[in-house]
């Protein structure tokens, strides 16, 4: 670990961290999402993010995303600094990343087939029977076949979400984010994922950032475990290290039980009365 | 952030004055949003290749699944004008000004902000939901994740359809509204047939059918600015997300545009007469 | 990317290093070509590193293509990560497979 940090200063990210982050402070409005989060991932491997709701998991993969503006720190993504990116380096830099939407966020005015295609169409100048090759070859993978013509509106939530994975890998990314990839499915549909998650990883040697708060997926696929809680790293380290880390908040996540907060009598009165006197 | 002081009850005259400054905050916010929007949309003109098999498609959209709508909109306003006009000139015995009259007001006024507000009400409203549910459900993340242009490929389209198809459907009022003034006044009322097409064709210049001209380009712009961001934005406007926060957006863009629009012919017309 | 030589009545095709979105549109030019002649075609993936997709649509291109034309079309000495890619689509199943070029007779 302490190579890896040493190494994420340099520009040319000469330790094998694909994506390292440092020092990330952010907010919404005034009010502070992540406080000071450093993270890190290493090519090749599936780093699971989890933590519960309002634990800014979802606001990190979004500045992994380079979707928002954070408040301090730095993000490096491929030997790329999202922060001072031109627009022309994060084009490029996308290029090579897939994302997966929760609910699979496919453009409602194309079919399936159109939806997967767009990257290609958009970005190569493979002829037009290659990617309709390649847009089968994904949707097969996702076992979507026969799919192809359907319009997004007719899809069940599952399949939106394997469509939304099959448009995310279909220009063979290095690099993979995937949100929430069970939230919504049916315990069989959910299995399935994770298996092809893996086999994804087996065959291509991708790597794979998953956001999610299903304890049984997160152990089941992750190489590394990073634990958030209110905007904090409490914990990283492998499925094993995790069960065995004796820290409060990462027990209680993992036997599920809720959070117990110390209670202050005054202020909890307070927000009772809203204050009246 | 605006919440928190609202809940503490300030006293009136200060509680006044913080709405006031509240809101005037808000309405610069979302003028300069505005203006961003429309200069970043426009800048992608320039970029090749044109989406044009999607601009095609929009003005079907905006255009041609208007026509229904637009035609009754300038039958009845043409027929209702003639009736007023009718009413007032036969007082001063000169009805045989009924056609240049009618097709006066329909060509500067009538015709442009007819259209618009029924384009408003159809594919306006229709466009600024169809892009908020696109924010909603993150695609515009998505295609950014994708290094795909949201403003060339999704923008810039509907705007430059908009631009393309309100000056036509403002013809087809145009034209509809005089066929509706004819009815009214040569069939209904029995002026003549001379003087109400001669008259029109003596006193209707190139300055006022370049005014209609000037109007529909400028109104076809201004809605589809309004309601492009307003669904666009609906993130950062909206209080709520989900399908209240899309309804409110939707709303919102329908009055702003109605507003705009009108006031948009206002300055036009002081500044052409 | 590739070289050409032959075994038997087959063009054998050498790829090596890597195929990508870049050079493939080459691949399929070459693939289409031979099998244009009426040509049977063995695709060497011994000395190949990497294929992504688009190569391997490319391929079944060519596979399709040879069907119509009822020439034979097969890849030789797949392994490693070209193999799994394959099977990760269940391709294995429907390339004809072949260990090395000495396997072929007739």
């Amino acid at each position: 670990m302490s190579a890896v940090e040493a190494g994420g200063e340099g520009a040319g990210a000469p330790s094998q961290a694909i994506i390292q982050v440092t020092d990330l402070v952010t907010h919404y409005g005034d009010r502070q999402i992540l406080k000071s989060v450093d993270f890190s991932v290493n090519r090749g491997e599936i780093m699971v993010v989890m933590g519960g709701s309002g634990s800014g998991k979802s606001t990190l993969l979004r500045h992994l995303l380079a979707l928002e503006k954070a408040t301090s720190g730095r993000i490096v993504v491929d030997g790329v600094d999202i922060g001072s990116a031109s627009r022309k380096q994060l084009t490029e830099l996308r290029k090579g990343i897939g994302v997966a939407f929760q609910g699979g966020a496919l453009l409602s005015s194309m079919s399936v087939a159109d939806n997967v295609k767009l990257p290609l169409r958009q970005h190569t100048r493979l002829n037009e029977d290659t990617i309709d090759i390649m847009a089968r070859l994904k949707l097969e993978l996702m076992n979507l076949s026969g799919c192809e013509d359907l319009m997004p509106a007719e899809l069940s939530g599952g399949m939106l979400k394997r469509t939304g994975l099959a448009r995310a890998v279909v220009m063979d990314p290095k690099l993979l984010f995937f949100d929430e990839p069970s939230a919504g499915l049916d315990p069989v549909t959910s299995v399935e994922l994770d298996d092809l998650i893996l086999k994804l990883r087996e065959a291509v040697n991708i790597t794979m950032v998953v956001v999610t708060h299903e304890l049984e997926s997160a152990f089941k696929i992750a190489d590394r475990i990073t634990v958030l809680f209110d905007g904090e790293i409490a914990k990283v380290g492998t499925p094993e290290e995790i069960r065995a880390c004796d820290d409060e908040r990462v027990q209680n996540m993992i036997n599920r039980r809720p959070r117990k907060d110390p209670v202050d009598a005054n202020k909890y009165l307070n927000r009772l009365t809203a204050g009246a006197r | 952030m605006a919440n928190d002081q609202s809940l503490e009850s300030p006293g009136v005259v200060v509680g006044t004055v913080c709405a006031i400054g509240r809101s005037a905050i808000n309405a610069v916010q979302q003028a300069g949003r505005l203006a961003m929007f429309f200069v970043t949309t426009l800048s992608r003109l320039f970029y090749w290749p044109f989406p044009f098999a999607e601009v095609i498609k929009q003005i079907h959209f905006i255009g041609a699944k208007s026509m229904p709508v637009i035609i009754m909109a300038g039958l009845f306003t043409g027929m209702v004008v003639a009736l007023q006009f009718y009413d007032a000139l036969i007082r001063f015995g000169s009805v045989d000004l009924l056609g240049s009259v009618v097709a006066l007001a329909l060509i500067r006024e009538l015709g442009p902000v007819m259209a618009a507000l029924m384009i408003i009400a159809r594919a306006g409203s229709a466009t600024c939901s169809e892009i908020a549910i696109m924010r909603n459900e993150q695609q515009f993340d998505a295609l950014d994740c994708m290094a795909i242009d949201v403003y060339r490929y999704v923008m810039l389209p509907r705007l430059v359809a908009a631009i393309i198809a309100v000056p036509l459907l403002t013809a087809v009022v145009d034209v509809v509204g005089i066929g509706g003034g004819y009815i009214v006044g040569v069939l209904i009322q029995d002026v003549s047939y001379g003087a109400y097409i001669g008259g029109m064709v003596d006193t209707v210049q190139w300055n006022d059918v370049r005014m209609g001209l000037i109007k529909s380009v400028l109104f076809g712009a201004v809605i589809f600015c309004v309601v492009l961001a307003k669904g666009f934005y609906l993130h950062i406007e909206q209080p709520v997300s989900g399908a209240e926060g899309v309804g409110r957006a939707t709303t919102e863009a329908v009055v702003l545009s109605a507003i705009l629009m009108l006031f948009t012919d206002y300055v036009v017309s002081a500044f052409l007469l | 990317m590739y070289e050409l030589s032959r075994h038997l009545h087959y063009q054998v095709l050498h790829l090596h290093g890597e195929v990508d979105l870049n050079n493939s549109p080459k691949l399929r030019e070459q693939v289409l070509d031979i099998l244009e002649q009426g040509q049977s075609l063995l695709v060497d993936f011994a000395a190949l590193t990497y294929i992504d997709s688009s190569g391997v649509a490319t391929l079944v291109e060519g596979l399709n293509v040879s069907k119509g034309k009822s020439l034979q079309f097969g890849i030789v000495g797949a392994g490693g990560s070209p193999l799994q890619v394959l099977q990760l689509t269940r391709l294995d199943q429907v390339f004809p497979l072949f260990a090395a070029l000495d396997e072929i007779k007739e």
